[in-house]
């Protein structure tokens, strides 16, 4: 131990070689001693050397150190030293004064923060022992397996150690940890350490794992980051809370910037609404501290990441449409009203308010409600108008009322109303200040900044909006006394002309293009303010003049401007005015500039080195007044019309000619197709109307055919019956006959059977006979059954029809059991027939002959049967055609009735009509009733109310019959 | 928007199944024809009602390429409920179950309920995998199964529905520790005031989109 005391104490004369030669004595020692203790001393004494033998320690120990860690896992204080070493190897942290006894209080978090970066030798050094560190990823696998040691020796300095190396290799230790199982979670658990210490320096380390990598951006909120982060915030006194806080913002600020799906996440898990709290700061102005000013400005950033004009414009929308429910806009709006904040978080949130109402009505609405409580209350946006054309006020909070108010003009054509008609005559209030003086003030005021500002907030009033461009044209100015008041259109071109001579703080081209900007805006797309624009003699002049001047850098952009300015008169002109057509104006071009030199002082404004800086976001921010040239949306409009103008310049006449020939058989192709188009659309209706006929009706044929296929089947049925029975009938007379025959030839001669067969053949003509009287009897039921089935209102008088048809069959099915019966009777007979006929010599003959009498006598009273059941039959089919002749019957007397509901209907069409006639003639009555009580009344006759009361009474009853009639009209229709 | 319990998921599978589509279709009730890559994951969430409470699902859409896995890997722990996807038309996704089950089944907690799901069964005459197959390797692995399609949203309300309620059954009889977040359970801000006699009661579906 002695050894050691040595090196710590002794102070070594040349501190480089014995530096050297112990630090390699305690690497021996660290790889080699088996002895724990000896092993724990040797990393302590290490460690106590690294700070001031930082390169040395690092490139002899590191692997021994690194051993270490895999090898002594047990013993959390060699750990501990270990990790502290190989911290102050890779870490130049100046600031970190580790006490030598170790057992010192944990010194506060964060106080590494706010590193100089300044060492950058020593950096150099710390980053290349961190390349060896993780040159190796089981050394990092190892790291945060140690990290899930949960001894302070081992956890702490491990996290500040991942910590600094993160900062040294970000995206390298990213991935790895990124693929290491569990490896982000892991890192996560950090935040829900009881211990503070670990808990802050885990902020931290989450801080600098987050940058800059979504997918572990993700994994951390997924892992309820967000709970957790905002849980500590609040428990720290959100605003008025320290370090933590800040360090827990920066945090949020890492896992939302830019990452869609984390933002979703924290609007899904309504985080937003937990915001809110954060901007009760009230009007004590008592607490401004410095860290409540960096909380609260974090806090406003945090608020812009969410609803960012660079987000999707749905992300950012349902954001919106959040702080507004849950009162954050309305909170951000009391900070905005409020007095005793400083200017840096006012104007920071007059940033985050412009961009929570950018393009959402409802909140753009909100914010027009808005007033300051003031005496009298004035409209917020009056307030912060008046602080944009206030030279006083700081540069950047000027530029932030412009944004609010350009935030709250997009997008929303009624705010831009609302702001023009405070200049229009009729509405001008003359007690108030309004925004649109406030705006004529700025313009026209000795502040070149004010001019340019207010010229801008102008020019977002008529954004995409042809209405309010043509209503500012109305716009008079009163200007000394006794002279006529000039158009404001007017008097921004008369400042103009002025040019140089004009008299401004700050810098005349920065009025110069404030005012050139409007205009630009203000007659693009907008024919009639190009005319009026151009009905003033001297404008045109002024700007050929000042395109074709040869004029200083300074003057580049304004001679671009009026470019750009005289193109849009040429572009959106209509040739109402004779000496500005697009013709004169284009010849002018080539007599007094050369369209050379006019396309070439129009590139002027696009390759200003500010354009394109303009052209990235909304917000307008400019490192110095100086640099405030260039509006956003005006960057827009360039890279619309640059081209075109282009374009129109070069055409030759003739070819405009042409172009306008073109357009002009364009124009009528155009209204031939809209003639199409509309006959189109006529027919298209017809085909529907015909559709729906058809579509009725074939419902309605569908309908017949289901009672027509109902009634062919009853009657089929019928028929079939009918046929059967008759088939029956007709058979049983053959039958009578052939047992007849059969009988005979028992006991008769073959003469008597031949007879009989003749018999036989004349029965079956008969029958045959009787068969083409049922085919005829067929056709006439096919008639009928069409007949039966073509109107449909015959189908109710079907119904007894049937019925008696029903019973009809009722009596068929008795006959045809009957018919049955002696079917089973004439076939015994039948068989015993042919036994007779085929073996008539062996028959006894007295068997026979009583065998014979039987049959005869049962023949006989057979053929009687089938005599009655001839009989009935007949009366059956008489039944049939009494029936038959009732349907038809019943069919033309449906056919009557449709023919007197058609003409009841005509009636009623008729009377209908007569009875509008009718009204119609009251109320000329009315009229004239009222038109000579009127006259009565001049002449000074009193009238009575009482007919007035009569004549409404009348004309509501009248109405009702309307309504009435309607009805009638409905239920015909069905 | 207040809510009775809150459910995180994930949903899992090959790449080019249809777990975007089956999001998009539950969350916004679209489809997307053009497969568009997931990179990493991408967060989507719905609000539904069962037995008459709010429950908002908090839905981590995976990357089903190889190289994701091992992202994939950090959202088992704190996942609730996993929507296991094939495409019935590809076999090949079928036969990659046994190992997407094996990943979850080491790196999520015990009582991750595991909902099976056949996709794009639209698209009939394209089938590789019957429908027997899946509810054989369902009931053999213990897991609940469905066949849906994105394009036509047959079944899809269904299946992120009958997930949660085995887990809200699962939590009625106790076996989730409800306080504990790693779960992926989240009790709502205002539990004790929501009545659970309420009318209605039935599992049924609210019209989507966002909440608050
Ligand atoms: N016909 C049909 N096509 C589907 C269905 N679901 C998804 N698709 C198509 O399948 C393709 C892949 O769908 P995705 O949802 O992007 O696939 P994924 O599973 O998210 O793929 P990764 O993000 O790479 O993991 C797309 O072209 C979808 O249009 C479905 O139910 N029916
Ligand atoms: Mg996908």
């Amino acid at each position: 131990m002695n050894f050691f005391r040595g090196v710590m104490g002794g102070q070594p004369a040349g501190p480089q070689h014995s530096g050297v030669e112990t630090i390699q004595k305690l690497c021996d020692r660290v790889a080699s001693s088996t002895l724990l203790e000896d092993r724990r001393d040797a990393v302590r004494a290490l460690k106590s050397l690294s700070k001031k033998y930082r390169m040395e320690v690092g490139s002899q120990a590191l692997e021994h150190l690194i051993r270490i860690l895999q090898t002594d896992r047990a013993d959390s204080e060699i750990l501990g030293y270990a990790l502290d070493t190989i911290y102050n190897i890779i870490c130049s942290d100046e600031e970190e004064e580790q006490d030598e006894s170790e057992d010192a209080a944990p010194p506060l978090s964060g106080k590494n923060r706010n590193v100089p970066e300044e060492m950058q030798k020593q950096d150099d050094v710390g980053a290349q022992f961190t390349e060896r560190f993780v040159q190796d990823p089981e050394n990092i696998t190892l790291l945060l397996t140690l990290l899930e040691e949960f001894d302070f020796h081992v956890r702490w300095p491990g996290v500040k150690l991942l910590t600094a190396l993160l900062k040294n290799q970000c995206p390298q230790l990213q991935g790895i940890i990124l693929v290491s199982p569990m490896g982000v979670s892991r890192l996560m658990d950090l935040l829900a350490d009881s211990r503070e210490v670990i808990r802050n320096d885990g902020l931290l380390l989450l801080q600098q794992l987050t940058k800059g990598n979504a997918a572990i951006q993700k994994i951390v909120a997924f892992e309820n980051a967000f709970e957790r982060l905002l849980d500590i915030i609040t428990e720290e006194g959100t605003s008025d809370g320290g370090i933590v806080v800040e360090d827990c913002l920066l945090l949020l600020l890492n896992l939302l910037k830019n990452n869609s799906s984390n933002q979703n996440f924290f609007k899904e898990g309504s985080y937003v609404q937990r915001m809110k709290p954060w901007f009760e700061v009230g009007d004590d102005n008592a607490g401004w501290s410095a860290q409540k000013v960096t909380n609260l400005h974090y806090m406003l950033q945090l608020v812009r990441v969410l609803v960012s004009p660079v987000n999707s414009p749905g992300a950012t929308a349902s954001c919106q449409k959040a702080m507004f429910q849950c009162g954050l806009l309305q909170q951000l709006c009391t900070i905005l009203m409020a007095t005793g904040v400083p200017a840096d978080i006012l104007t920071e949130t007059i940033n985050t308010v412009s961009e929570v109402i950018r393009g959402s009505q409802i909140n753009q609405d909100y914010f027009a409600s808005v007033n300051a409580p003031s005496n009298p209350p004035r409209p917020a946006i009056v307030v912060l108008l008046m602080s944009m054309v206030n030279e006083r006020q700081p540069f950047v909070l000027r530029c932030a009322v412009l944004y609010c108010f350009q935030c709250f003009l997009y997008k929303n054509q009624k705010g831009q109303g609302e702001i023009v008609a405070t200049l229009l005559p009729s509405t001008i209030d003359a007690n108030s200040i309004s925004a649109g003086q406030l705006l004529c003030g700025g313009l026209f005021s000795a502040d070149s900044l004010s001019n340019w500002c207010a010229a801008v907030a102008l020019a977002h009033a008529l954004q995409d909006n042809l209405t309010q461009k043509e209503q500012l044209l109305r716009v008079q100015l009163a200007t000394s006394l006794g002279k006529p008041p000039v158009s404001l259109l007017q008097q921004c071109t008369n400042i103009l002309s002025q040019g140089d001579k004009i008299n401004r703080r700050g810098s005349k081209v920065q009025t110069r293009v404030g005012l050139l900007m409007l205009l630009c805006t203000w007659i693009n797309n907008c024919p009639i303010a190009v005319t009026h624009f151009l009905h003033n003699q001297e404008n045109v002049p002024f700007l050929t003049a000042q395109i074709s001047e040869n004029l200083g850098e300074d003057e580049r952009l304004v001679q671009g401007l009026c470019a750009l300015l005289l193109g849009i008169c040429i572009y959106y002109n209509d040739n109402s005015l004779e000496n500005y057509t697009k013709d004169k104006l284009k010849q002018l071009i080539e007599k007094r500039i050369g369209k050379e030199n006019f396309v070439e002082k129009l590139g002027f404004i696009t390759k200003h080195e500010l354009y394109s800086r303009a052209g990235q976001k909304p917000q307008p921010v400019f490192p110095t007044p100086e640099h405030m040239l260039f509006d956003h949306e005006f960057t827009k409009l360039v890279k619309d019309l640059e081209g075109v103008i282009t374009k129109a310049i070069h055409k030759s006449n003739e070819e405009e000619k042409k172009e306008e020939e073109v357009k002009k058989t364009l124009e009528q192709h155009d209204s031939i197709v809209t003639q199409y188009k509309e006959l189109i659309r006529e027919q298209d209706t017809q085909i529907n109307e015909l559709k729906a006929q058809v579509a009725s009706m074939s419902s309605q044929s569908e309908q017949m055919q289901v009672t027509m296929t109902q009634q062919i089947t009853q009657i089929q049925q019928h028929k079939d019956q009918y046929n059967i029975l008759k088939l029956k009938l007709g058979k049983t007379g053959d039958q009578s006959a052939s047992q007849g025959e059969g009988a005979h030839i028992n006991g008769l001669q073959s003469e008597e059977l031949s007879q009989l067969r003749e018999e036989l053949e004349d029965l079956r003509r008969q029958h045959a006979q009787l068969q083409t009287q049922l085919a005829e009897k067929d056709t006439l039921i096919g008639s009928l059954k069409s007949e039966a089935a073509s109107p449909a209102e015959g189908a109710p008088d079907n119904t007894e029809l049937m019925k008696e048809l029903d019973t009809l069959r009722a009596q068929l099915h008795s006959q045809a059991a009957d018919l049955t019966q002696l079917q089973t009777e004439r076939q015994e007979l039948l068989r015993k027939a042919e036994t007779a006929e085929s073996g008539p010599a062996s028959v006894d003959s007295g068997v026979d002959k009583a065998k014979v009498a039987e049959l005869e006598k049962r023949l006989a009273a057979q053929s009687a049967e089938t005599q009655k059941l001839q009989g009935e039959m007949k009366n059956l089919t008489g039944g049939r055609a009494g029936l038959e002749s009732e349907l038809a019957s019943a069919t033309s007397t449906a056919a009557i009735l449709q023919a007197e509901k058609g003409k009841l209907q005509q009636e009623v069409q008729e009377s209908k009509k007569e009875q509008d006639d009718l009204l119609m003639l009251l109320a000329d009555q009315d009229q004239k009733i009222l038109s000579l009580k009127h006259k009565l009344k001049d002449l000074g006759e009193p009238i009575d109310d009482e007919d007035d009361l009569d004549s409404k009474d009348q004309s509501e009853d009248d109405d009702d019959e309307d309504d009435e009639e309607d009805d009638d009209d409905e239920e015909d229709d069905e | 928007m207040a809510y009775a319990y809150l459910f995180k998921y994930i949903i899992i599978g090959d790449t080019g199944v249809g777990k975007s589509c089956l999001l998009l279709q539950f969350t916004d009730k679209r489809f997307q024809p053009v497969h568009d890559l997931t990179i990493g994951v991408e967060f989507g969430a719905r609000m539904i009602t069962i037995d008459g409470k709010q429950i908002k699902l908090q839905i981590w859409d995976t990357a089903g390429q190889e190289s994701f896995r091992s992202i994939t890997r950090s959202y088992y722990r704190g996942a609730a409920g996993a929507l296991l996807v094939y495409d019935i038309t590809r076999r090949d996704t079928f036969n990659h179950l046994t190992t997407w089950l094996e990943d979850a089944r080491q790196h999520s907690n015990s009582n991750m309920v595991i909902m099976l799901i056949g996709n794009k069964s639209d698209l009939e005459s394209r089938r590789e995998v019957k429908k027997e197959e899946g509810e054989a390797f369902a009931r053999e692995h213990g897991l609940i199964f469905m066949e849906t399609s994105a394009k036509t949203a047959s079944n899809v309300e269904e299946a992120f529905i009958n997930t949660a309620k085995e887990i809200y059954e699962k939590i009625q009889e106790g076996v989730f520790d409800i306080n504990n977040e790693a779960n992926g359970i989240k009790i709502g801000p205002q539990h004790s005031a929501t009545n659970s006699s309420l009318p209605g009661s039935q599992g049924g579906q609210q019209a989507g989109g966002g909440c608050c």
